[in-house]
């Protein structure tokens, strides 16, 4: 996932409304057909649970009188689960005693609509609702962001490492995970100053990020150390990804020291078949890997296999 | 505007009150052309003592009616809602909203796109 292309410019986000009458998705189809939406409709609340789980809409319309299932007990499960409960949720409904108000905002809905609704006062609320999602997706996103580089930071990483190793691992699928380091950056800072520092690290991540596939995230580590997160790769994949970056960063000409060369050293490691579900144990290899291609002269890649006696260790011993 | 003078017995029309907006022309001739349905829907429900399919068919034109432009339609229909809700005995639900169920129905027949 590259950072720049996440659901912020989502221009028509999606609406999901649950609502066991017809004629509500009727009418709205006909009274949003203006709004930058795309409607989805649905009367039954349990295909809503499992289209706001699959689709993740940017907004939910709920009602809250439906047969089958209470539209409060819709708004809970939407609220319990951690894929939807981020989602905000205007409830509309006929119910309007002060009470059901109150639970509804109690439960977690961002606003209440009124039945039989005033369509422009809807319209209105429903641009507002969403207005503010957007605004917090950035904000989320923000937090994940390196200022400097434009790529994940590390606290992204560390959640999205132990997200990807615990998918692998159930999906019995391989994973790999590569850190960068850029050599003698030091040296590079002392002699032609901070700004050009800088610059050398956002070209490293301008590389980074055009050789590496979108599947892959790509974070700054710290300081002038990277790592790269690849799901579904192969450690020899990886390796191969990685030696890759390392010419193209060797072959880079840096504008602020075009008499100076860049290079950068590689540790990977990762599972060909089935993954760990051990986060730690692919860093801490990484890491070590690293160390090796430091050692053994910089500008190189140095890759292992995770020794399958990880798969029995405890998860997460950082 | 040349209009073919009704029958005597016809009720008088109840407009919509977005008959003029042609963004709802269409959903206003189907919500209209399915009144019949639902009409003979809540008349089964209430000549055969089937409360919650009264109050459910009475819960639904609330809420719609209002938005196809028919607000006393559809408080009307919050009426027979209401009183079902209030009521603890559902044989004395029904006879105490028999008089809001004609009344519902009454102006389900005059509901008319406006159009002939």
């Amino acid at each position: 996932m590259d950072p720049t292309t996440t659901q912020l410019e989502d221009a028509r986000p999606t609406v999901l409304v649950i609502d066991d009458s017809a004629d509500v998705h009727r009418l709205l189809k006909a009274r949003l057909k203006q709004e930058e939406v795309e409607l989805v409709s649905v009367t039954d609340p349990r295909e809503g649970l499992s289209i706001a789980a699959s689709q993740t809409p940017a907004l939910v319309l709920l009602d809250l009188d439906m047969p089958g299932m209470d539209g409060f007990e819709v708004l809970r499960q939407l609220k319990d689960t951690p894929g939807t409960h981020h989602i905000p949720v205007i409830v509309v409904s006929g119910m309007t005693s002060m009470q059901d108000k109150v639970t509804a905002f109690e439960l977690g809905a961002v606003d209440f609509v009124c039945k039989p609704f005033e369509f422009t006062e809807l319209r209105v609320r429903l641009r507002s609702a969403l207005r503010v999602h957007r605004l917090l997706q950035m904000l989320s996103t923000r937090a994940q962001l390196d200022g400097l580089t434009g790529l994940w930071n590390r606290a992204y990483f560390d959640q999205r490492l132990s997200e990807e190793v615990s998918r692998c691992a159930r999906a019995g699928r391989p994973m790999a995970v590569a850190i960068a380091d850029c050599d003698h950056f030091k040296s590079i800072n002392d002699t032609f100053g901070h700004p050009a520092g800088d610059a050398v690290l956002q070209g490293l991540a301008k590389i980074l990020r055009r050789e590496c596939r979108n599947s892959d995230a790509v974070c700054r580590y710290g300081g002038e150390e990277f790592v790269i997160l690849m799901p579904d790769t192969k450690p020899s994949d990886a390796a191969a990804v990685c030696e890759r970056i390392r010419e193209a960063i060797e072959a880079a000409v840096w504008p602020r020291h075009p008499e100076r060369k860049v290079t950068a050293s590689f540790g990977v490691a990762g599972t060909s078949q089935a993954t760990p579900n051990n986060p730690a144990a692919f860093v801490d290899a990484a890491d070590k890997n690293l160390y090796v291609s430091k050692k053994s002269g910089r500008n190189r890649v140095t890759m292992t296999e995770l020794s399958p006696s990880l798969a029995g260790a405890p998860a997460a011993a950082a | 505007m040349t209009h073919s003078t009704p029958p005597p017995s016809t009720p008088t029309p109840l407009l919509s009150e977005f008959a003029n907006d042609p963004e709802m022309a269409e959903l206003i001739e189907s919500f209209t052309s399915e009144l019949p349905e639902r009409v003979q829907a809540i008349l089964a429900a209430a000549g055969e003592g089937r409360v919650s399919d009264l109050k459910r068919l009475s819960h639904q034109l609330k809420g719609a009616a209002g938005g196809y432009g028919f607000p006393t339609l559809g408080e009307a229909a919050g009426r027979v809602e209401d009183g079902l809700r209030a009521a603890s005995d559902p044989t004395a639900a029904l006879n105490a909203i028999a008089a809001d169920v004609r009344a519902l129905v009454e102006l389900c027949t005059r509901a008319s796109t406006g159009k002939h």
